[in-house]
């Protein structure tokens, strides 16, 4: 009888950046006078519950030491992950040394930045 | 300071308009406007974005009513500024609180990098541009992109 194989982990870079986009829209939504704002514009911003629930279970499909990685990260800076372009972290922007590549797609680990550490999104 | 519609004109892009969607469903014209984006290269990963917005959806509905709905996000996905627009004619069912369907679509696409302040006063500039009746309606009868990107210009300077 052979045993059932498990699936092979989703990569965590697209997972990050989701959760990422979704902390900007939370912190969006937690600051008073951003809802103001909105309001005033004239959007409902009243589910910030359904936000929640969409962020844990975001957070859940992250494996723990990426999560860790990204919570600490997001501690720190407030925005764990940062685009780069041109060669240049948009986190900290210091230009990137030239042995740094962009991935291939369907990575299982997070590329980092070797000078601020926020997880890299190439652009 | 935050770009204004006048003083950037790339967010005025013949490409990113929409003179009529085919769909009447509000996801699918959401991942059509998205589509357009991504196919213009102003957003990296089409798919990460079109799930913030329907996350975005399902906190409250972007309509404002009136016909008219300005979906927005501010994602790491995005790497320029850009609006979107689009019509259409037959209407969609955006949840809005008055129950009209929407005809006018304007897509607000900021960087992450922006500020929350930047993305607002960027986003401020596409809902005052289709509040008002007479706008909406200038900006429904423009007959070509050509006319519909002045009434854009004309509203923001």
């Amino acid at each position: 009888m052979s045993a059932a194989t498990a699936a092979p982990p989703a990569p965590p870079l697209p997972t990050a950046v989701h959760l990422a986009d979704l902390d900007l829209l939370r912190r969006e939504l937690m600051d008073p006078a951003a809802r103001a704002r909105l309001r005033k514009f004239g959007f409902d911003v009243d589910g910030l519950a359904r936000l929640e629930a969409v962020r844990s279970r975001t957070a859940a499909a992250l494996e723990p030491r990426w999560l860790a990685l990204y919570e600490r990260l997001q501690m720190r800076y407030g925005r764990a992950v940062a685009a780069v372009r041109s060669r240049v972290c948009l986190g900290c922007f210091v230009t990137l040394p030239t042995t740094a590549r962009a991935p291939l797609g369907g990575e299982t680990h997070l590329s980092v930045c070797e000078s601020c550490g926020r997880i890299h999104y190439w652009g | 300071m935050p770009p204004t519609l006048t003083a950037a004109p790339s967010l005025i892009d013949l490409s990113l308009y929409i003179p009529e969607l085919r769909t009447r469903k509000k996801d699918t014209a959401l991942a059509e406007l998205v589509g357009r984006a991504h196919a213009t290269g102003a957003v990296r990963d089409a798919g990460l974005l079109l799930e913030l917005l329907r996350v975005r959806e399902r906190v409250g509905s972007t309509a404002l009513g009136k016909g008219v709905a300005v979906p927005h996000a501010r994602s790491v996905t995005v790497l320029r500024p850009q609006l979107v627009v689009a019509r259409a004619l037959q209407g969609i069912d955006w949840a809005a609180d008055d129950h009209a369907p929407v005809t006018l679509i304007l897509l607000a696409l900021s960087p992450a990098e922006w500020s929350e302040e930047a993305h607002h006063a960027f986003l401020g500039r596409a809902v005052g541009a289709a509040r008002l009746q007479k706008n909406r309606h200038r900006l429904m009868a423009a007959a070509s992109f050509d006319a519909l990107a002045s009434v854009l210009r004309e509203l923001s300077a």
